[in-house]
């Protein structure tokens, strides 16, 4: 049972000191040697323990700083752990980064030498597999050119080429899946099956989840340094989003605060002249917003995202129901008054425009509640940006009393792995 | 925790690297290898032109005064080159040091071994020019010369491990023992004789071991003098206690050393 195990890590613990002030010459370190230099500690792991199976495909999840990468480097013996144990059955080859050694002076020759030489071959088994690496990268005519002349796919191609004939039996991998045409990738793709079939064991880091959960049996969520979940790549996968849906929503939240925020510090911090100017400024800004009010009909105060329960939010699934409400204040009575909402994506796309008018909608409701909501019940809509543009209209959409330009906006997020930008509803035949 | 990424090809690790090293420096031409025999060369002909015709101190030795010179800037140079080497060789591989797992080691030696390589062309020269000049050394002499290469390579090697993994730390060093070098140049009777000096002066020189390669070199090859038994002795325990030194250094920094660069 012990010999199916290929990575066993136990209770691992890795702080980094962060000094305040960088001592990097004899100099500073003399000037400093009086007093101790601060520094803070930050928590790149801590307490992670987990195995990893042999011919086992696992993923490693996580945001950027959740600690992924310094694991990754444990695992390759880069950096050594403050506590904890790491065990590692077999021999390891790291993919941290492709093409590690390569020099642009060199013949492309050359580096297939050089880079394999640091992935742990002989020259033996590098002359044996020569000619294979040279094909897989698909550049036998250039190969006795220097690097420098290679374009940047090119190089990618050999380096990949060069590790995946370094060939050990557990592989540590960062996020190398990114890179190349999608015809090297899917060659790179076809290559890691190989590998599955192989019983090779496999450690992929990334913040992709498609990739993940195509890819991978298991695999470990990392958030501070510490095991969220693991488990199912799938279930993993779903959870990432969960976490970064409820993440982007404080973030959206915390940016609409920081911005009232400094608002208010930019008007506590100006003094006498300044002020007077500023209140000045407000005043007049008022008398003008006054004065347009007086011809003004009507004007839209407040666009807000609502879940199912009525719970304003700004971070959406694929699938959820959304309402969009819009309060407004009418200060002239007129004889028609119409409403509508377009959705745009990030992209420009315009994905739905509505309005009482095109939807002969009473709107006497409307008016009476100073708001109009919308609801989409189960949103098609995948993974992007939205914004939003709201007006307020006569007897029809050419006569504008009020209109928002694009400024707010939610988010989607879609667990498929299909791509576009419409979840349509389809089955195969 | 001792890391189990295995590197079963430690020797052609340090060879390919070593050759990269020269390749790049060289642009692998014969025309690029004659430039690492020219600094010392050029050294040589100041040095001479300067000590032998304007002062004129060997009187009528010039023809030794002048090989004494070569053999004493070669292999000066070899140890001033392949200290700078070594001391820079961890942060100048950074990519191998924070991107993948080799022993650290082998990328220090692999820059020392590069300055060997051009110290061997060198050599050539050497033999050369005693060939030229009609001089041959004894068999004694020669094989001193030997032993003190040897001496020189591990010198180098002590310093290398221990700055190299301090370097990275601390980027002044380069500086420092730039200005060391010529300090040391001066300290070490590579253009001069030791005896033109005071006794007192010439035994606290000689505690240093490339000075004492220098001048014992000259003596043993130009007048098959050799140092005492007890001057060799002290000579080694000085080298070894250094070379051992080094290497607890080494121990000491190189695990921190992925995170420092």
């Amino acid at each position: 049972m012990e010999k199916e195990i290929a990575i066993s890590v136990k209770n691992i613990s890795k702080t980094f000191r962060i000094p305040h002030e960088r001592v990097d010459s004899i100099r500073i370190a003399a000037l400093n040697c009086f007093h101790k230099n601060s520094y803070e500690e930050f928590r790149a792991l801590n307490d992670v323990s987990f195995e990893v199976k042999k011919g086992e495909f696992f993923g490693i999840i996580g945001r950027n700083g959740s600690g992924k990468s310094t694991l990754l480097k444990v695992l390759a013996g880069i950096y050594r752990v403050d506590s904890g144990k790491v065990k590692i059955n077999g021999l390891v080859s790291p993919f941290l980064e492709l093409g590690i050694g390569f020099n642009p002076e060199l013949s492309g020759r050359d580096n297939i030498y050089l880079n394999a030489t640091v992935l742990g071959l002989t020259k033996k088994q590098i002359d044996a597999k020569f000619d294979s690496i040279v094909r897989f990268s698909e550049l036998e005519r250039f190969i006795d050119q220097k690097l420098k002349n290679y374009s940047s796919g090119m190089g990618v191609r050999l380096a990949f080429s060069v590790s995946i004939h370094a060939n050990r039996e557990i592989l540590l991998m960062d996020e190398v899946l990114a890179v190349g045409d999608s015809n090297f990738q899917a060659k790179c793709l076809a290559e890691f099956h190989k590998y599955k079939e192989m019983g090779r064991t496999v450690v992929l880091v990334t913040h992709d989840i498609a990739t993940v959960q195509r890819y991978c049996d298991r695999a470990m969520l990392l958030r501070n340094g510490k095991i969220e979940k693991i488990g199912k790549a799938e279930e993993v996968g779903n959870e990432y989003i969960y976490q970064n849906m409820s993440d982007e929503e404080k973030r959206m939240i915390a940016e609409n605060e920081e911005n009232l925020k400094s608002e208010e510090e930019k008007s506590k911090k100006m003094k006498g002249k300044e002020l007077e100017l500023e209140k000045k400024r407000i005043e007049a800004e008022r008398k003008k917003q006054e004065e347009e009010k007086k011809n003004k009909v009507a004007e839209i105060t407040e666009v807000e995202f609502l879940d199912k329960d009525g719970k304003a939010k700004n971070v959406f699934e694929t699938g959820e129901n959304i309402s969009i409400r819009v309060r407004f204040k009418q200060y002239k009575k007129v004889p028609v008054l119409n409403f509508g909402i377009a959705i745009f994506n990030q992209e420009n796309a315009y994905i739905l425009g509505v309005s009482t008018i095109t939807d002969k909608i009473n709107t006497a409701k409307y008016i009476e509640n100073k708001f109009y909501q919308i609801n989409y019940p189960k949103i098609p809509l995948k993974t992007n940006y939205y914004f939003i543009k709201a007006g307020i209209f006569g007897e029809n959409e050419a006569l504008v009393y009020d209109f928002m330009e694009k400024s707010e906006t939610f988010q989607i997020f879609s667990k498929n792995k299909n791509h576009g930008i419409v979840d349509l509803n389809y089955y195969w035949n | 925790m001792k890391s189990m990424a295995k590197h079963e090809n430690y020797k052609e690790l340090i060879w390919v690297l070593a050759k990269t090293d020269l390749k790049l420096r060289y642009h692998g031409s014969v025309l690029g290898y004659l430039w690492a025999i020219l600094k010392p060369l050029m050294m040589f002909a100041v040095l001479n032109f300067v000590f032998s015709s304007l002062f004129n101190p060997g009187g009528a030795n010039g023809k030794i005064y002048s090989l004494q010179l070569f053999v004493s800037l070669v292999m000066f140079n070899f140890f001033s080159e392949g200290t700078m080497a070594g001391m820079l060789s961890l942060l100048s591989k950074a990519q191998l040091v924070t991107k993948i797992y080799v022993p650290r080691w082998t990328i220090i030696l692999a820059s020392t071994v590069n300055s060997a390589m051009v110290f061997l062309l060198n050599l050539i020269i050497v033999v050369f020019f005693f060939a030229i000049k009609g001089f041959l050394p004894s068999a004694q002499a020669i094989l001193t010369f030997f032993l003190f290469s040897i001496a020189t390579y591990t010198v180098i090697l002590s310093f290398s491990f221990l700055t190299a993994p301090l370097y990275v730390k601390f980027r002044d060093l380069s500086m420092i023992w730039e200005v060391l070098l010529t300090v040391l140049f001066y300290a070490t009777p590579v253009f001069y004789s030791l005896e033109m000096l005071p006794p007192n002066v010439q035994k606290l020189l000689l505690l240093n071991p490339i000075a004492f390669i220098i001048h014992f070199n000259k003596k043993s090859l130009i007048s098959d003098q050799f140092a005492l038994p007890w001057q060799y002795a002290t000579f080694s325990t000085i080298v070894i206690i250094g070379f051992i030194v080094s290497l607890m250094a080494y121990k000491k920094f190189i695990s921190e050393v992925a995170e420092k660069i």
